[in-house]
């Protein structure tokens, strides 16, 4: 039986589906692992982002430290983890997070300092308090670049939490590490499906997410281009190399 | 930042420079050949697989590893498909392997080893003589565990286990001697399993947290007792006799190599191996100084 | 804390015997990175230029390397194993797999960022258009190249450590054993020896990168 065969075989097998190790299970723990290390790496690095690239000292600092983060293997930052806070959810979640936070704070960074200072001066010029400016003209100027950074980082996290399997986490990653162990390639691939579906339904999650917070006057005219945007737009962030 | 940045040039040429130097330091002997030694991801296998390999490296081999490869279920194929040439295998485990979990493994690691044999000759493969040196699947609790359920035996586990989580090796659902035999020869049945390591840190820590509440780990751990533990009697006698034994292919073993790893084994025992692996474990001695220095004390060159 | 044995993070006695282990580790490590990142360019640069020049093409192929990329790194290597072993094949066809999407995109957005004036120019001048993608599509797509190099290049850096998994894995060997022996010090070293070649390899670029076109903005 093909590698294929064996894995509807998987799918179509019931007691895949019930009980702790079954895929209701798995694809509930890897989704909202997933979502709260997003949603706390939001929380922690797009303020300080926004903030950053506001008042502008520090902004080249800030990304440089951010991309040197990202350069840190996932399976180090998971292993530390361990080391850090013991085994299961608690150094998926410290790693996840410590994985999120760069593309998140990188591209916060780069896409509030790089709103032309024409618009900025303008708002300056009508009275507006810093806050206001920052709110009122830079964020929605920077949206597409931070929503593509929010992006990367929710779809780097959902294809990472299947690492965290390697010390002991649950997760989808679980069906991949497990499979590997048993030369159950069946199983391996089921694992290796979800998690690619799982990636999917991330992004296009997000990509909705940016268009309702992406100003009317901003957004693209249609829905490819908008899936296409946050892709293109991550290609800037990724001139923000460690050298600059 | 517009500096020149010339003199990252010098530092790169260092670093390339000190690595391919490094590539040349150790030249190859001009002597029997390549052998390419595997062991799996538990500190004892990389011992075990330094004591092999420093040996047959003495004798004249040039010698590689590929350690940490995870469970045989990885390591077996391996070895068959001539990715690897020798590993340090179990008489019984092996066996079982090999047997797809039939249950031939028995109390003798002759008799197993040579059943194993039966297995691996069509293969191209051959164990070498078994060593004296044990190591089995041991089932652990905390001892406030033991104390509150009266456990001493795994008969007494058979009692409650369905009330308790099991953390085992990640291909114990496959293994004869872990959850197929538990079941077989107690009926025990648990809970709910977590697929943790083997007999490592996250066995450990999950045995320590109360997540699990029986764990396996492996009889040549110098550390169980240490960790608050008590490994409960195998009345039954399920772990079959699992002696460290050379698992290597015929072509390449043939020779000085099987005389050199006879050697080897006839002189490990038990009480050396648990040594051995207290030192990596409590001392993070290196799992390679530990085998050469076993080595050199019995006389065998490395 | 966890449960796992008090011990400092680095034992540096550990270090002084080991460094030439250190150093071979982190050699495998160049190798593996340099093969994936040249192959993965090898094979980006000429579908970069069909997606540049066939727009309808250009779902196709970057669906299809979107969908390798979206593939966990575990589990590409784990599906290759019965077809490849554990072996260096298995490695490479995971790490350049993973490169594909971020050097084919960068490619094309590199050359449709070519201005038309200077494409009529070209065409004015007589340029064939093989001449006219490597004498003045390809040179002016360079920064947009170097910047996707840059980043295929520091993700690969992280990805080999996976390979430790395959026995492989430079400096991830240092980190596996770490996990497996409850050991910090090699797991610092195969960390800090990671990002450092990680920073190198972007640096060496970026320079590159100045010396190729020095009027790009970085």
């Amino acid at each position: 039986m093909s590698v294929f065969g064996a894995t509807l075989h998987w799918f179509s097998d019931p007691t895949h589906w019930s009980g702790p190790d079954g895929v209701p299970v798995r694809v509930e723990e890897h989704a909202l692992m997933s979502l709260a290390a997003t949603a706390t790496a939001v929380a922690l690095a797009l303020p300080l982002g926004l903030l950053i690239g506001h008042w502008g000292k520090g902004a080249l600092l800030t990304v440089n430290v951010s991309n040197l983060g990202r350069a840190i293997p996932s399976f180090a930052i998971l292993v530390i983890a361990l080391q850090l806070v013991g085994i299961g959810a608690k150094p998926a979640f410290l790693a996840l997070v410590a994985l999120a936070i760069p593309p998140i704070l990188t591209n916060a960074v780069t896409g509030i300092s790089q709103v032309s200072p024409e618009l900025t001066d303008a708002g300056r010029g009508l009275g507006m308090s810093e806050i206001r400016i920052l709110t009122r003209v830079e964020i929605p100027n920077a949206t597409p670049l931070i929503m593509a950074g929010v992006r990367n980082a929710g779809v780097q996290v959902v294809a990472t939490a299947t690492l965290a399997a390697l010390v002991a986490w649950g997760g989808l990653g679980r069906y991949i590490v497990d499979g590997l162990y048993q030369r159950d390639d069946a199983q391996v691939f089921a694992g290796a499906v979800l998690v690619a579906i799982m990636a999917g339904a991330a992004e296009f999650a997000l990509a909705a997410l940016q268009w309702m917070v992406t100003p009317r006057g901003l957004r693209p005219k249609n829905s490819i281009t908008l899936l296409r945007m946050g892709r293109g737009q991550s290609t800037i962030s990724a001139q923000e190399g460690i050298g600059n | 930042m517009n500096f020149n940045r010339r003199w990252l040039w010098s530092p790169m040429a260092v670093v390339l420079g000190i690595a391919l130097a490094a590539c040349g330091s150790s030249p190859p002997k001009a002597g029997k050949g390549n052998i390419t030694v595997a062991g799996f991801a538990f500190p004892e296998s990389s011992i075990m697989a330094y004591v092999y390999g420093e040996a047959l490296g003495g004798a004249g081999y040039t010698v590689s590893y590929k350690l940490n490869l995870g469970t045989r279920a990885v390591v077996e194929p391996a070895l068959e498909s001539r990715q690897i040439d020798l590993y340090p295998g179990y008489t019984a485990s092996d066996l079982e392997y090999q047997d797809k979990n039939a249950g031939l493994a028995g109390g003798d690691a002759a008799t197993n080893n040579a059943k194993l044999n039966t297995f691996l000759t069509p293969k191209g493969l051959e164990a070498l003589t078994p060593s004296s040196a044990l190591d089995t699947n041991a089932f652990a609790v905390k001892k406030a565990i033991a104390k509150q359920y009266n456990l001493k035996t795994l008969s007494d586990l058979a009692r409650v286990s369905n009330k308790l989580v099991f953390g085992a090796p990640p291909d114990c659902p496959t293994n004869a001697l872990c959850a197929p035999g538990l079941s077989r020869v107690y009926g025990i049945e648990f809970k709910s399993t977590q697929l943790l390591d083997l007999d490592g840190p996250a066995t450990y820590a999950a045995l320590d947290s109360g997540t699990v509440q029986v764990g396996e780990v492996f009889s040549s751990d110098a550390t169980i007792s240490s960790h608050g533990l008590v490994v409960l009697t195998d009345n039954k006698h399920l772990e079959a006799a699992d002696d460290l034994v050379p698992i290597g292919r015929t072509s390449v073993l043939r020779g000085v190599a099987t005389t050199v790893l006879n050697n080897v084994s006839s002189k490990l025992t038990t009480s050396a191996l648990i040594a051995m692996n207290a030192k990596v474990a409590i001392n993070h001695a290196d799992p390679s100084q530990v085998a050469s220095a076993w080595l050199k004390s019995h006389d065998i060159k490395t | 804390m966890g449960h796992l044995t008090a011990q400092p993070w680095v034992q540096w006695d550990w270090l002084g015997r080991h460094w030439v282990d250190v150093l071979q580790a982190t050699l495998q490590h160049l190798e593996l990175t340099g093969v994936a990142v040249g192959v993965g360019l090898s094979l980006s640069l000429p579908l970069g230029v069909l997606a540049h020049r066939h727009p309808p093409l250009r779902g196709l192929v970057l669906g299809i390397a979107g969908a390798l990329y979206t593939v966990p790194s575990l589990a590409l290597f784990a599906l290759l194993i019965p077809f490849t072993g554990l072996s260096i094949v298995t490695a490479e066809v995971g790490l350049v797999s993973y490169t594909l999407l971020i050097l084919i995109r960068n490619i094309v957005v590199g050359l449709d960022g070519v201005p038309a004036e200077v494409l009529d120019a070209a065409r004015g001048m007589g340029y064939r258009p093989r001449a006219r993608l490597i004498r003045v599509e390809l040179p002016l797509a360079i920064p947009a190249i170097i910047s996707g190099l840059r980043v295929a290049t520091v993700t690969t850096v992280g990805l080999v450590t996976i390979t430790a998994l395959l026995g492989l894995g430079g400096l991830g060997q240092l980190i596996l054993q770490g996990l497996v022996e409850d050991f910090r010090t090699p797991l610092l070293v195969g960390t800090l020896g990671s990002v450092a070649l990680a920073v190198l390899a972007d640096l060496g670029l970026a320079e590159i990168l100045h010396s190729l076109a020095p009027w790009s903005r970085a």
